[in-house]
Order: C-alpha cells, then sequence, then structure tokens
C-alpha cells in the first residue's frame, strides 16, 4: 500500500427490474480522507457499495480506484486491488472463532494452497503463524485481544460488528467501505467504534467510504458528505454545508438531521 | 511487502504481551492416552478379529475416507452432492483398468498396481474437474440434482461398457502388490497367525485413512479451510473478502472427487471384485447420511459416521439371530440390511432434530473450554442498543 488512490465515482447508475437503485450518481474521495454516504432508508447507499465491491453490476457509469476500473470486474479481483467492506447486516460466520474469521481477512495475503496446507508445509506453518500474530495486534487494535478464541456468535451484536470491521482491517485495505458500522451498538459501543475509525484514518492514512445513519458519528468523522435519496445525489460537501441543505432538510422530511433517523 | 505483519496500526493502546498459556508438552493431556490406546488396538485388531470383521472394519475405512472426501464438499463447502457414488465408482473401475493384465477379456493396460491406484485416484480428481464447470453454476438442490445425473450415466456405462467394465457382472480386482508385497492370500505367517488379504490390507487401510484424514484436517484448519467455509456461510462475502469462489469450488470438487476414488480402489482391493449395482444412487445417499449422523464439516464426524453407517449392517447381519424382527433375508423377518437402513434413516432424522453438529458433539462437547460467565451464551445476541 504504497500510495492510496483516489476513488472517483462517475454517472453511476444501477437499475433492479423497474427500479432505479442509483441514478447517475458522482463523488469523489480523496485519499485518505473519510467520506460518508448518507441518506434515508431505500436511498441506494448499500447498493451503492455493492457495485463498488463488485457484488452488483452497474448500468452504467464508472468506478474508478486509481487508475483501475472497477465495474466489471469480480469481488475478489477488487478485493485484490485492496478494497475491503463490511456489511450491513453482519456476514461473520457464527461458529468459526473471532481469529479464524480475522485470518479469513488475510486471504488476500496469504499464499498456503490445498497441498500446502494439507502437508503442513513449513511455509504453510511459518505463513499461519505471522500472520495469525499480525491478526491479533488488530484484535487488540479494535478491543478484541480476549475475544480471539472465542465463536463470533458468542459475542455480543456490537462486538461482532466490530469484529468485522477488524476483519476488513485484516485486509490491510487502500479503501475501506463500512455499511452502518454502528447501528445496532450501545452508546458505548459506538463510541468506541467511533474511536476504532478516527484511529484507522490517522495512523493507516487509508481512504474510508462510511455509510452511517448516526449524524453524530457522520459530523464527528467526514471530511465529505454525499447525500443521497432515491438514488440521486442530492447535496455534496462538507459536513457542515450539507447539513443546512435544503434539500437534504427535506429529504429527511422535516426531521431533525441530528438525529438518528 | 505490504502484508509485512508491524505495519503500524496499533495507534497508541499499548498493546499488551500475547499471553501464550501454553501448556507443558509432559505429562500429555488424558486425549493423547485415549489416542495411542485406540491406535494400539487398530494395530492388534488382526491378530484377534475373524475375516468377516476384518472385512467390516475394512469397509468402514474405505467408507470413512469416501465420507471425509463428500464431507469437505458439502459439509464445509455447502455443495451438495448426490453424485459421490460415480467418483468411487470412477476409482474402482479405474483402478481394475489401469492394473487389469486383459487375462479376463477385458480392457487393462496392466500397470504396476501401485502406479494404476495412484491413477484411479488421479482419474477421479480428473472427472470431479470436468464436472466442476457445471457444479460452478448451480447452487444447492440444483447442484444436488445435477449431480444425480453422475449416477445415472455412471450406472449406464458400468452396465453396457462391457469391455471395460465386465457388464452386470462387474469384473475382479487385481490384488495390490507393492515392490514384491503382493496383499493377496499368499501365505504369510505373523505371530503364528495366518496373515491374508484382509489382514495385510487392514494396515494399508488404517495409513491410508490416517494420511488422509490428516491432510484434509490440515486444509480445513489452514487457509484453503477458511474460505471453503465463508463461501458455504456466507458466499457473498466471500467474494469480497478475495476469495476467488468459482476456484475454490471446483477445487473441493476435485479433492472430494478424488478421496472418492481412493475410497473405490480400497473398497474394489477388499471386495476383489467390483460390481456396478454397489455404485448406485443408495450408495450416495449412504455418504451423506454418514455426514450427516457423524457432524457435517468436521473430518473425526465423517469417520464416526462412516463407522455407524457401515458397520450397523454388519452387526445386525452377525447377530440377527439375537436380535427381535431382523431375519436371514428371505425368512419373512427384515433384513439385515434393510434393517440397517431403516435405523440409520432414523438416526438422521434424531441427529438433524436433537443433534445439529453429529455425533462428533457427543465427544467435543465435553471437552470444549468452559464459557466465559460474564458473556452471553451463543443464541442470545441481545444488542442492547438496537434502534431500527
Ligand atoms: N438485489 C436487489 N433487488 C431488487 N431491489 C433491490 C436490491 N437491492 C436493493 N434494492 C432496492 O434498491 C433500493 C436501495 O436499496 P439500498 O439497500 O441500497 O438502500 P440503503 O440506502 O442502503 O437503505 P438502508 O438505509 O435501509 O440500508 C431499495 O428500494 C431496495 O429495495
Ligand atoms: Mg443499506
Amino acid at each position: 500500500m504504497t500510495a492510496v488512490p483516489a476513488l472517483e465515482v462517475t454517472g453511476l447508475t444501477v437499475r433492479f427490474a423497474g427500479l432505479t437503485a442509483l441514478d447517475a450518481v458522482d463523488f469523489r474521495v480523496a485519499p485518505g480522507t473519510v467520506h460518508a454516504v448518507i441518506g434515508p432508508n431505500g436511498a441506494g447507499k448499500s447498493t451503492c457499495f455493492n457495485v463498488l465491491s463488485g457484488v452488483y453490476r452497474a448500468a452504467s457509469g464508472s468506478v474508478r480506484l486509481g487508475d483501475e476500473e472497477l465495474t466489471g470486474l469480480p469481488p475478489h479481483r477488487i478485493a485484490a486491488l485492496g478494497v475491503a467492506r463490511t456489511f450491513q447486516n453482519l456476514a461473520l460466520p457464527p461458529t468459526a472463532t473471532v481469529a479464524d474469521s480475522l485470518l479469513l481477512g488475510r486471504h488476500r495475503l496469504t499464499r498456503t494452497g490445498f497441498v500446502a496446507a494439507g502437508l503442513r508445509l513449513p511455509s504453510a506453518l511459518r505463513e499461519e503463524r505471522r500472520h495469525r500474530e499480525r491478526v491479533r495486534e488488530i484484535a487488540q487494535f479494535v478491543g478484541l485481544g480476549d475475544a480471539l478464541d472465542r465463536p463470533a456468535g458468542s459475542l455480543p451484536y456490537g462486538a461482532q460488528k466490530l469484529a468485522e470491521l477488524a476483519r476488513a482491517l485484516c485486509m490491510e485495505p487502500s479503501l475501506l467501505l463500512l455499511d452502518e458500522p454502528v447501528a445496532g451498538m450501545t452508546a458505548d459501543e459506538r463510541r468506541r467504534t467511533a474511536a476504532v475509525i478516527a484511529g484507522v484514518r490517522d495512523s493507516l492514512g487509508i481512504s474510508i467510504v462510511l455509510v452511517e445513519h448516526d449524524m453524530g458519528v457522520v459530523m464527528r468523522l467526514a471530511d465529505t458528505v454525499t447525500v443521497l435519496d432515491f438514488g440521486r445525489r442530492i447535496a455534496d460537501g462538507t459536513p457542515a454545508a450539507v447539513q443546512n441543505d435544503p434539500a437534504v432538510v427535506r429529504a429527511y422530511l422535516g426531521e431533525d438531521a441530528e438525529e438518528p433517523s | 511487502m505490504s502484508d509485512a505483519p508491524g505495519t503500524t496500526v496499533v495507534a497508541g493502546r499499548g498493546a499488551p504481551p500475547a499471553k501464550t498459556a501454553l501448556r507443558p508438552a509432559w505429562p500429555p493431556r488424558p486425549r493423547t492416552y485415549l489416542w495411542i490406546a485406540g491406535s494400539v488396538l487398530l494395530l492388534a485388531l488382526p491378530f484377534y478379529l475373524d475375516r468377516f470383521w476384518l472385512q467390516a472394519g475394512l469397509f468402514a475405512m474405505a467408507a470413512a475416507i469416501g465420507a471425509i472426501g463428500i464431507n469437505m464438499l458439502t459439509g464445509s463447502t455447502g455443495q451438495l452432492s448426490m453424485g459421490h457414488a460415480f467418483f468411487l465408482a470412477v476409482g474402482a473401475y479405474g483402478y481394475c483398468a489401469f492394473a487389469g493384465d486383459g487375462g479376463d477379456e477385458l480392457t487393462g493396460l496392466g500397470l504396476p498396481t501401485a502406479v494404476a491406484a495412484v491413477l484411479a485416484v488421479a482419474l477421479a480428481g480428473l472427472a470431479g474437474g470436468l464436472f466442476s464447470p457445471i457444479a460452478g453454476r448451480l447452487r444447492g438442490a440444483y447442484l444436488g440434482i445435477a449431480t444425480l445425473a453422475l449416477i445415472f450415466i455412471g450406472q449406464h456405462v458400468l452396465f453396457n461398457a462391457h469391455d471395460l467394465t465386465g457388464g452386470f457382472n462387474g469384473r475382479d480386482v487385481p490384488p495390490l502388490n507393492i515392490l514384491g508385497f503382493r496383499f493377496d492370500d499368499s501365505e504369510l505367517v505373523v505371530a503364528a497367525i495366518p496373515f491374508g488379504s484382509a489382514e495385510k490390507l487392514w494396515y494399508a487401510g488404517l495409513v491410508l485413512l490416517a494420511g488422509c484424514a490428516l491432510f484434509a484436517r490440515g486444509v480445513l484448519r489452514g487457509r484453503p479451510g477458511r474460505a471453503m467455509n465463508v463461501i458455504r456461510d456466507h458466499r457473498i462475502a466471500a467474494g469480497v473478502m478475495g476469495v476467488p469462489v468459482a476456484r475454490y469450488r471446483a477445487a473441493a470438487f476435485v479433492l472430494s472427487s478424488m478421496y472418492a476414488g481412493l475410497a473405490g480402489v480400497l473398497l474394489a482391493l477388499v471386495f476383489q471384485r467390483t460390481v456396478p449395482d454397489y455404485f448406485g444412487m443408495v450408495l450416495s445417499l449412504e455418504y451423506l447420511a454418514m455426514i450427516v449422523i457423524g457432524g457435517l464439516g468436521s473430518v473425526a464426524g465423517a469417520v464416526v459416521g462412516a463407522a455407524f453407517v457401515s458397520l450397523l449392517p454388519q452387526v445386525l447381519t452377525r447377530y440377527s439371530d439375537a436380535l427381535p424382527l431382523v431375519a436371514e433375508s428371505g425368512t419373512g423377518g427384515v433384513a439385515p440390511g434393510e434393517a440397517a437402513r431403516y435405523l440409520y434413516g432414523a438416526a438422521v432424522v434424531a441427529v438433524v432434530l436433537f443433534l445439529p453438529g453429529g455425533l462428533i458433539r457427543l465427544v467435543t462437547r465435553r471437552t470444549a473450554p468452559p464459557k466465559h460467565p460474564d458473556k452471553p451464551t451463543p443464541g442470545t445476541p441481545g444488542p442492547s442498543g438496537e434502534e431500527r
């Protein structure tokens, strides 16, 4: 991860049988910044992540990460370029230990194949040991150092979300996509998670795209904000500017934008 | 290198030294004693058991190898296969064709038997590889149905390609001969016990099973196993984590087919004759029953399930006189094979209802580390601050 590349989304359009989930959306994430994508339920935020990570195909438009065009690449090729994400609804195997889940994050950085793993070749053992070490560091960084040997499903919901964040960090990404990282968390867990995200930005200098309904967290962390409504971009700018944008206030139907929806 | 551990992510929060609670290597834990006792028992059995039980044990070993294979595919990667029996047939008949000397008018390349065994396993893997593009496109029940087609094709070929398979009557299996040591009934006396094919194959079977089990364990506990499990649990997340899903699904198919092929070779050597009837749909279902009963996704579970499903009919056959309702086939009662099928059918239902995780759970549950008392137990995911 020498230089963190910029993410450039232009004219991104996604359609599902008659429904335009994203309609010519543009935004740019400068290297090393936190960019929030917000909007009411069903605005197309998760759909946007699904295109960025290769899960959904775009009808048109382009997503460029540095010199690479991401639309059309399969998910594992996008992951190989250093894009990591978390899911709005947990995608963490409940019976696997936290350590194993985090090691899965190391998949793209490791090489051990079937033969080497089956025969327990020294290269495989060495690689495993090295990466377990790194996994332990990252787990401690997010505050899950003591939970490594426990099944992920046995952790409280907030800790599971943190484990998923840690798994994404284990990919050593240059672009991190977080889909509602604090949803369903207690106030205490929210504070901790926000601190972790701030820590990632400060110490790793990677780009983060953050989808979140908790405006407190968004205002605290984001450098820039894009607001979506019914798949359209209705505002884009600094948190303060966006917050006072009449279109945004209208989109939230007069709700106080300070409150989580 | 970007993946070098130690690239700083740790901001503040001085990392406490990892607590490495290494237990001393001596004295060994009770488990080790159990393993040693079990191994000694297995090694000594040929001196005490008669041919019937040795053969039954060998069937169980071959079944265990096959079950480990299908468990990596269905249990660990989540790809339902009803075609396992097809790959067993490829192994069994492949061995005969590679090793046969053509003396029985059937196609035979006359290769050294050890080479033939290796080639038969490779052939089964190749067959799995050829099928994997189809498997890559289908999921769940659809894949199960597609693999069922393999059984029908296999049965058709086995019954009709006379020159290769011997048709309905099957073909003789050339005994294994490794560097002049023949695994047949030629005279060999060890400690006053005459060693026939069953006794000799017993040790070959043990070595093969141990090797296969250890290899599978290494795969499942290592990087490939983690990728396979996430494909089963969260297929979309798997791709996003950088796992090339199609490639891993194909690899799991090839590996599982090779295990089936080896199981087929061993079965053929024990039977000393291969017949097409054996490799039908019932066999495929038996393999699925084994891994469900023993424990999906676990090597030990596959072995336990294989032992249960393949030894049950033998036990019932041997003790049919003493059991109520069970009788010699054709005498009015329930035939032992049939009774066994009822029993493990019931076992499948019972396990699915009352023991998800299979019989192996009975063992691992006892030795599992105690739960943290201060944290909620699994199954109570209380998101206390849930908002929506
Ligand atoms: N796979 C799909 N098939 C059909 N429609 C979909 C699919 N995925 C999303 N949609 C639709 O696209 C629209 C945008 O959904 P999306 O999940 O992106 O919203 P969101 O902004 O993430 O909302 P939330 O805040 O509730 O998570 C919704 O109307 C949704 O129903
Ligand atoms: Mg969403």
